[in-house]
């Protein structure tokens, strides 16, 4: 024993970078570290919680030692008082008991009593467990709860109260169960007096040896190595939000980090020799610390349940028999009801591929599971609301039947074995999109309907990145906020890791760099910014994650409330298959409401129900405009560069826009594969499809490998593996160390089956150069799906569709150009109005036919949800009286409404009387009478004056003047409504020869022009060859967007206004890209108000000097007429005549 | 009142890793009971350049040369290893 403990010590408190703003290292170095100093215990015990629990468990495993785990937490007793803080230890060995209570009690210190507590102990707000609830859970052996030095009993002996430590002492053992109670000593060799010095942790230990109590030592970790006790420091000022020079309580030294056993027996001999101490107390110290970390290891099945998948109860998804019986009964009904129509040959290849997938489903035991999904996404359907499964089980036929998925695999090439197979170790994974305004509301049913002991959100870890480093660090050293923001805004397109090398690199940060360059301070900042990255920051709701299980859940993760109050599992997506945990991506998408809302409003207006999932895929028109590139608001090609790949790509079916996604993607787009595609694809060189055995695989894509199932379906020709195997194969393309041995493999079996060396030297050559990129077929297709659908309501319903997308803004452009794209489809923008604006945008019929959309009221900036809730109910109103009346609008909402038009309903439409009605507004007096919403209106007037004669110009409100309407709508709706607001500029344009926007498509390459705009979107997309490359798109208010691109050289000449300067004018070249693409490469960039106030100054010294060429002139002239009288200044004034025609 | 002596000095350390002497004016001191290890943590955010370590290493401890008298002494340990016998307390 004595010789173990000289090499090994066990570290039983613990805390990891995921106890945020605390901790700052990762588990996986900790137990690597642990490891290599020859440990073979290591516990993690997280701040609040198990937030590193599945990763150190994992790691554990993964370096062969044994983990513990545990977690910080604070304690109050039964009035609420604060125990301080506490470790509390689950004990292994128990069939998972310790772990349950461990979990259970972590959970107990998020959900209980927060408030009663805040209010008796102004300022702890955090998570806090009661002691008698402690004690519950430690009954039956379960848990270990340390008493150190934060603990009321540590406290106590800080303060030098050795009696009142000696009663809280006791009040723990009374409360606790026998032998539950440890003391912990710790010593950080802190100077005499101060925390951490031996001489608290000298009489800590004493007191056990009083109460006949075991103590342990550790080291109340926060670091794997001393030297990133500085990112300790950097984690302290940004928990108390305060600089390090004015903490109150900084870390006392650099001492707390994972010392190794000579270390730490080095720190027990300091302790036991600066006290009185029983004989061979140094030994027993040690021992019982090594005898707490066996009680303490956690089995990591047995315990822990790695990797034991649980499903909910059968009862709960409406199962009575056997799942696999009623799975059986679904997927064959369902197959009988959406084969039938395409004829009995289709029935038959469903029914055949539904026994494969079967064997699988029942063979790995997920037949609950399935079970579960289908049952989610019933939910949700019979919510009304729309749903659309994603990711690689859109490749099952099982899917397909129970209606989890609405696209065809077996006709659209997708394969089961992409998703699941024996051979695959993961759990699956299905992902559902839905409409994302109603996200929530599934969430709750879901709780509902499974019960919230089976389901809990998944949470994210969210890490530092650039922005949030240099802020936190620039707050430890105490830098002025204004200085810190303007550093903070050019963090961005680079690592804060890389901090030092991208000041060297990138030109728009040259002036940072000088700054840097001269101040020691801001030196030091570049490198606490890059000690931050890449730290967990803090957890939050994941977007989608919804995790499913049997009544057991609670047992097996810690849960806290989200932000929106459902529970929340402190687990992150990567540990939930560790966990055995069934989780399922619910997706908000913002597109599916968008059509939602567009299919809505056509029903509104017209009483007819569109069904998008049933629109025929090959509508000649929807692709016609895709093949026009006015793909503005079309889910996934909007961009300015799937715009240009549709120009060149010309998609005529359904599949085409599954390979265009799919090409869209960072993998193909380095490997060029884009280009060899369009190649094939337009005959300009013949598809290769290497062998006529291929054909059949590669003839969809012209013989280039674009999906996954390709690469599956070429490894099983080759070698007949399998599907199941081919998948494995595929995503060891990418580890470079596994190619040798598949290589050697696929040869093998290739020759085997006939194929020749050199046609598998070709194909190898493919496979291996296709790596990980590449995309699964059945993403690309669930992802067109939408794209067609949305295409299909812009073609055949583009106001409602626009109205769509201006209320839920799905895409990523500003409402701004889609107000502009509806100009130019002939949907006109109405203005706000508070007779006729909704909560969302409407269409409205107009007098001529035509439809346009109303402005939404929550565009008014500065309103509340109260007031336009209010607008809503009452509208319409009767009279300016009543609007107010109704409505009791907020002062500052009334004047913008007024300002903005929203009130010209009370002036008749007369914009010119806006000034009348603003002023009068501004002068009312007196609190609205508050009616009811049933009330009828009051026939009171409150006319606005109208003033004339004299008066007329006195009260025009200053607010009005000399701004036009376009002025306004952006001051007050952040929306240029009434005209773009780029018309302004236009006459401007003229003068300088801008190229508009609508006419780029009709100049040839390399034609030099000039455009201007204002920036609607930046991109500095993947490049071959790694030069970053800037897109920026501009709105001229004439065409949708002119793209320019912006490389390496100009952006040396440009700087940093390439990502700073929003209006611009633009010199460059053009670039033809296809048959419809056009785009411009850039070589300069200047401010457009820059050149608007130069040329309008040079207008104004063309306008002094024709004024004074005409008034010499005319002297001239009167010159002429009376020659004596002037000739004495003749020769002056006519010298001034000449400069001014020169000038 | 300790007197400053700041002169660098040879260190003998134990199997446990504590000062057992050192050699200061080519005389040996031999340490005399339990060294006390003291880390004092530095404002490093003051000071030029990022710290690898935010605290300083002192050992205490009572030594004495040959049979005289014992002195209590505070030596300094570098991050380099590197010691220091910085006071001489008397």
């Amino acid at each position: 024993m004595s010789n173990a403990l000289a090499t090994s010590f066990a570290h039983l408190h613990v805390a990891s970078a995921y106890s945020t703003h605390y901790g700052v290292t990762l588990p996986e170095v900790l137990a690597e570290q642990a490891a290599a100093q020859g440990a073979n215990f290591l516990a993690v015990t997280d701040r609040d919680g198990l937030y590193g629990a599945v990763k150190h468990v994992r790691a554990c495993v993964a370096v062969g030692i044994r983990p513990g785990l545990g977690a910080e937490l604070a304690v109050h007793d039964e009035e609420y008082r604060p125990l301080g803080r506490v470790v509390v230890l689950a004990h292994g060995n128990t069939e998972g008991r310790g772990y349950a209570a461990l979990c259970r009690a972590v959970s107990s210190a998020h959900d209980g009593g927060a408030g009663q507590r805040s209010a008796l102990t102004p300022g702890s707000t955090g998570p806090s467990i009661s002691r008698s609830r402690l004690a519950d859970l430690a009954g039956l052996s379960s848990l270990t709860v340390l008493l150190g030095p934060d603990s009321d009993v540590g406290l106590a002996i800080a303060r030098r109260d050795n009696s009142d430590a000696a009663a809280r002492l006791a009040r723990w053992q009374r409360a606790l169960p026998a032998q539950a109670v440890v003391l912990e000593i710790v010593c950080h060799l802190a100077e005499s007096g101060a925390v951490g010095s031996v001489t608290p942790a000298t009489r800590m230990l004493a007191l056990a040896e009083n109460a006949g109590l075991p103590a342990v030592l550790s080291n109340a970790v926060r670091y794997g190595t001393p030297d990133e006790a500085v990112t300790a420091d950097l984690a302290d000022a940004a928990r108390f939000l305060l600089p390090l020079a004015e903490l109150e309580t900084p870390q006392t030294n650099g001492q707390a980090w994972l010392k190794p056993a000579g270390a730490m027996r080095q720190v027990a001999r300091m302790v036991v020799d600066a006290g009185l101490h029983d004989d061979g107390a140094l030994e027993r110290l040690l021992r019982d610390t090594e005898q707490l970390a066996d009680r303490c290891t956690l089995d990591p099945v047995l315990d822990i349940g790695l990797g034991r998948p649980r499903m909910p109860e059968a009862r709960i998804i409406g199962v009575t028999g056997d799942p696999v019986t009623e799975l059986w009964r679904r997927a064959r009904s369902g197959i009988a009801d959406l084969y039938s129509a395409s004829g009995s040959r289709a029935v038959e290849a469903a029914h055949a591929q539904l026994a494969h997938e079967m064997k699988t489903v029942e063979h790995l035991g997920f037949a609950s599971y399935f079970l579960t999904v289908s049952r989610v996404a019933d939910i949700i359907r019979g919510m009304g609301i729309r749903i659309q499964a994603r990711g690689s089980g859109v490749g099952s036929v099982l899917n397909y039947a129970l209606r989890t998925s609405s696209v065809e695999p077996i006709g659209n090439g997708l394969l089961w074995e992409r998703f699941l197979s024996p051979q695959r170790q993961t759990l699956p994974d299905i992902d559902i999109d839905v409409e994302s305004a109603r996200r929530h509301d599934i969430y709750r049913e879901v709780f509902r309907a499974f019960g919230s002991d089976r389901v809990s959100l998944m949470s994210m870890t969210n890490a530092y990145r650039g922005r949030g480093a240099v802020r936190d660090a620039g707050l430890a050293l105490g830098l002025p906020d204004a200085q810190i923001n303007v550093i903070a805004k050019q963090m961005w397109r680079f690592n804060a890791r890389d901090f030092r090398r991208a000041l060297e690199e990138k030109p728009e940060l040259e002036a940072l760099a000088a700054e840097v360059r001269e101040s020691q301070q801001l030196d030091l900042l570049v490198d606490l910014t890059a000690k931050l990255d890449r730290l967990p920051r803090h957890i939050s709701v994941h977007p989608c994650g919804v995790i499913l299980s049997d009544a057991s859940l609670l047992d097996r993760t810690p849960v806290q409330a989200s932000g929106m109050g459902l529970p929340m599992s402190q687990y992150d997506k990567h540990d939930m298959d560790p966990m055995g945990l069934i989780k399922l991506d619910i997706l908000g998408v913002r597109m599916q409401s968008a059509m939602a809302h567009a299919v809505e409003e056509h029903h509104r207006l017209t009483g007819e129900s569109i069904d998008l999932d049933r629109v025929p895929l090959d509508d000649a028109k929807t692709f016609e405009l895709i093949r026009s590139t006015r793909t503005l608001g079309i889910f996934q090609i909007e961009s300015p560069g799937q715009m240009e790949l549709v120009g060149k790509l010309q998609p005529e079916v359904f599949n085409d826009l599954t390979v265009e996604i799919s090409l869209f993607r960072p993998g193909p787009m380095k490997n060029n594969m884009p280009l060899k595609y369009l190649q094939a694809r337009h005959g300009e060189v013949a598809p290769d499809y290497i062998h006529p055995r291929f054909e059949p695989i590669l003839r969809e894509t012209n013989g280039v490998v674009i999906f996954h199932e390709q690469v599956m379906r070429l490894f099983d020709e080759l070698t007949g593996c399998g599907l199941g195997k081919a998948d494995v194969f595929r995503r060891h393309l990418d580890k470079p160390e596994q190619l040798p041995e598949i290589e050697q493999y696929v040869r093998e079996r290739a020759l085997a089956r006939g194929f020749s060396v050199a046609v598998i030297d070709q194909v190898w050559t493919v496979l291996a150069g296709f790596g990980s990129f590449g995309f699964a077929k059945a993403h690309g297709a669930a992802f067109a799906l939408p794209t067609y659908q949305s295409a299909w309501l812009k073609t055949h319903h583009p106001a409602a569709f626009l109205a769509g997308l201006l209320t839920h803004d799905p895409g990523m452009w500003p409402k701004d150009l889609i107000v502009a794209e509806a100009r130019v489809l002939g949907v006109p923008v109405l203005p706000l109005d508070v007779q006729s604006s909704a909560l969302d945008y409407r269409v409205e019929d107009l007098a001529d036919g035509s439809q346009g959309i109303r402005l939404a009221l929550p565009e008014l900036v500065g309103s509340t949800e109260a007031e336009r809730e209010r607008i809503a109910r009452h509208q319409p109103f009767g009279s300016l009286q009543d609007f107010r009346d109704r409505v009791h609008p907020r002062r500052r909402t009334f004047e913008a409404l007024a300002r903005v038009g929203a009130l010209d309903t009370f002036i008749g439409y007369d914009r010119a009387r806006r000034h009348e009605l603003l002023a009068h507004i501004q002068s009312l007096r007196g609190t609205a009478v508050v009616i009811r919403a049933d009330q009828l209106a009051f026939e009171v007037e409150l006319p606005v004056p109208r003033y004339s004669g004299d008066r007329a110009g006195a009260i025009t409100s200053l607010e009005l003047r000399g701004r036009t309407q376009t002025d306004l709508e952006l001051l007050d709706l952040n929306l240029a409504v009434s005209t773009h607001q780029m018309k302004r500029f236009h006459a401007l344009f003229k003068e300088l020869g801008v190229t508009p926007a609508s006419e780029l498509g009709n100049l040839p390459g390399g034609t030099e022009v000039l455009l201007a705009g204002v920036r609607r979107a930046t991109n500095t997309p993947p490049m071959r060859g790694g030069r970053r490359v800037v897109f920026i798109s501009l709105d001229d208010g004439t065409g949708p967007v002119s793209n320019v691109v912006f490389f390496h050289d100009a952006q040396e000449r440009v700087g940093g206004q390439v990502f700073q300067t929003n209006y611009m004018l633009v010199r460059g070249r053009t670039r033809r890209s296809g048959a419809r693409g056009v785009s411009v490469t850039g070589e300069n960039l200047w401010n457009l108000f820059d050149v608007a106030r130069q040329v309008k100054e040079r207008h104004a010294v063309e306008h002094a000097a024709a004024e004074e060429v005409a008034s010499a002139a005319a002297y001239a002239a009167e010159l002429a007429a009376h020659p004596a009288q002037f000739s004495s200044h003749a020769g002056g004034t006519l010298h001034q005549l000449n400069a001014a025609q020169s000038a | 009142m300790p007197q400053i002596i700041d002169a660098p000095v040879d260190v003998e350390l134990s199997a446990d890793g504590d000062p057992r002497a050192f050699i200061w004016n080519r005389f040996e001191h031999t340490v005399i009971g339990q060294p006390q290890a003291v880390f004092k943590r530095t404002r490093w955010w003051e000071n030029e350049g990022t710290p690898t370590r935010i605290d300083t290493e002192l050992w205490r401890l009572d030594a004495s040369r040959g049979g005289e008298e014992q002195h209590r002494y505070d030596l300094r340990r570098g991050i380099d290893g590197s010691w220091t016998l910085a006071l001489d307390w008397g």
